[in-house]
């Protein structure tokens, strides 16, 4: 059994310097989260509320003000941590000039692999990508959804232990969407650890094991999703073959009523998308308040 | 299972890695291009000169060949050092912008690397370029000395000249042609491109444009091509009967510190063309400063871009 976090954010903070010597700016505010070994953690909140910002402070791109990210026990800021990462950023573009082949060898050259094992590597990763046919050919023809799926490639090339996704479906055409939504659920069911921002909440909803919400900067909630879409002062009976008369006084007869079966009972569910909108607006709500009352 | 690489402080590997990358995007962006128009420059230089070449009695022969090379070393030197300074200050925004450089350091690679990587890659680009011109340059002044050496002989003879005399004036000539001398000229050229492209390098870590990298680099040219004349003007005042002040001295000591001095790889080029003798310590002088040079603008690169957040 592995204690070791794959990733752990402890009270992260980081304020940007504002023009000319100008008020900071607090982009991530005391964050703080830990993703399991083997788990897929999908962090949501709306445009410049420092999902992105915490990304990179995981990926080493940004320096924290306080706080510290560690990948596998490891600093985020040493290079070192990077070996067990892949990391598919936003739109991502790659060097137009290279085949899609030699896009995937260029990156497992930089984690150190060769020869052989670098070319079956590269040969499997565009085989699992779907580019197989395509892998000839320069980037500068790919669509949006190739330079997505390239883009994972060259992110598992070294076979990492985790891999972080940002916005890994955005501008990708349905099929595509699902095509990678599938990639991620079988990178999960080989245990590789998934961080990924997203603002199709259907598809976090969907593949995710625990979601965080990000509001200005803070994390205002963070569990597993099956505990927080549950609605827990609400119960929810699921009965087969019910009549209209019987559902009106269920909660009394479901005892003593044999010839009705009780399929299952449990706490009836909202969307992703309405408790994110439901713990932002709270949180500006909340804002608002504290403004007013000084 | 964790990853089984290492990753060390500095790898000359990953290095290689980055620069033949770096060879390969200017490759396929067809820099080289540029080469056709310097080689019709260069040949037609040819005609040029036979164009206005009346022979010996017109003109000495040396001073036509030292035509020959200083146009074909200017060119040289105006090339590598334009593209030492473009080259360097697209690469690193362009790969900012694009997001490449996201997914690079989100590999094991350490940002020296990365740094030395592009910097080697562009020097590469630069020497492959320096080395076609190079050829150009002696293919076409061994046809310009046989002409110019032949041209001398006819007239020598015609003179009744001995034949010692005739053999020695075409030595002299021959001394003037592709020697290597010659190509100590073109490593001094050589060497300011590095310098500058080293310097170029170290403006696009803090830059936010490439117009505002090429236009200081092409400043920074400039004034190291000119500083040790400030310098000696600041300096040396008081041999002209005026002491510099306080002011002028931290200026001038400003200058030669952050700047860098061209005047060695200069001199080294002129006196190439003009054929003078040029000692192996200079070159190793010479050596030894663009090495300097660059180290030192690498490491300061490194500095800043190490805290580079993206």
């Amino acid at each position: 059994m592995n204690d070791v976090a794959a990733v752990e954010v402890h009270r992260l903070v980081k304020d940007f310097k504002g023009p000319f010597r100008g008020k900071k700016v607090r982009a991530v505010d005391e964050v703080s989260l830990r993703i399991a070994p083997g788990e897929v953690y999908g962090l949501i909140g709306p445009n410049g509320s420092g999902k992105s910002t915490t990304m990179k402070a995981v990926l080493g791109l940004v320096r924290p003000t306080s706080g510290n990210c560690t990948i596998f026990g490891r600093d985020s800021l040493k290079v070192d941590s990077r070996n067990d990462v892949g990391f598919l950023p936003e739109n991502p573009y790659f060097y137009k000039h290279l085949t899609a082949a030699e896009t995937v060898k260029f990156y497992g050259k930089l984690c150190g692999m060769r020869g052989r094992e670098l070319r079956n590597r590269a040969e499997e990763m565009l085989e699992l990508v779907g580019l197989q046919d395509a892998r000839d050919r320069r980037l500068r023809g790919f669509s949006k959804g190739m330079l997505q799926r390239i883009g994972l490639a060259q992110a598992l090339v070294q076979d990492p232990r985790l891999v972080i996704l940002d916005e890994p479906t955005a501008g990708v055409d349905p099929a595509g969407s699902r095509q990678i939504r599938d990639l991620i659920l079988n990178l999960k069911s080989r245990g590789i650890t998934v961080f990924l921002c997203s603002h199709l909440l259907e598809q976090v909803q969907e593949i995710c094991d625990r979601v965080g919400i990000m509001h200005e900067g803070a994390l205002v909630n963070e569990g597993r999703l099956d505990d927080l879409i549950s609605m827990h002062d609400r119960t929810e009976i699921v009965l087969e073959n019910a009549s209209e008369e019987l559902l009106d006084q269920i909660r009394t007869l479901v005892e003593v009523t044999h010839d009705v079966n009780l399929v299952s009972e449990g706490n009836p569910r909202t969307t992703l998308e309405s408790l994110f909108l439901k713990e932002t607006a709270n949180k500006r709500v909340r804002k608002s308040q504290k403004r007013l009352s000084k | 299972m964790s990853n089984p690489y290492k990753t060390s402080f500095f790898s000359p590997r990953r290095v290689i890695i980055i620069a033949s990358s770096t060879v390969t995007q200017l490759v396929r962006m067809k820099v080289f291009y540029f080469l056709a128009p310097v080689a019709l420059l260069f040949v037609g230089l040819q005609f040029f000169d036979n164009l206005f070449y009346q022979g010996p009695e017109t003109m000495v022969p040396e001073q036509q060949l030292r035509m020959h090379k200083n146009l074909c070393l200017g060119t040289m030197m105006f090339f590598t050092s334009l593209f030492a300074i473009v080259f360097t200050a697209l690469i690193i925004p362009s790969d900012i912008e694009d997001r490449t450089l996201y997914t690079i350091l989100c590999k094991p690679v350490p940002r020296l690397d990365y740094l030395a990587g592009k910097l080697l890659g562009v020097l590469s680009v630069l020497f492959i370029a320096m080395l076609v011109m190079d050829l150009l340059l002696v293919i076409t002044l061994h046809y310009r000395a046989a002409t110019v050496s032949a041209d001398l002989g006819r007239y020598l003879t015609a003179m009744n000249f001995s034949e010692i005399e005739v053999a020695r004036g075409q030595a002299e000539v021959a001394r003037h042609g592709p020697t290597l001398l010659l190509q100590y000229g073109v490593l001094a050229h050589f060497g300011k491109a590095c310098v500058l492209a080293a310097v170029a390098l170290l403006i696009s870590t803090f830059s936010t444009s490439t117009l505002f990298t090429i236009a200081s680099g092409f400043m920074i040219w400039i004034i190291g091509s000119f500083q040790s004349v400030a310098r000696d003007g600041i300096f040396n005042a008081a041999e002209y009967g005026e002491a510099p002040g306080l002011a002028d001295r931290i200026l001038g000591t400003l200058i030669s510190l952050i700047f860098p001095d061209f005047q060695l790889f200069e001199a080294i080029a002129d006196a190439s063309a003009r054929a003078q003798e040029i000692l192996l310590d200079d070159m190793l002088k010479l050596g030894g400063l663009t090495l300097l040079y660059v180290g030192i603008y690498t490491v300061l690169s490194w500095f800043v871009f190490s805290d580079k957040e993206f």
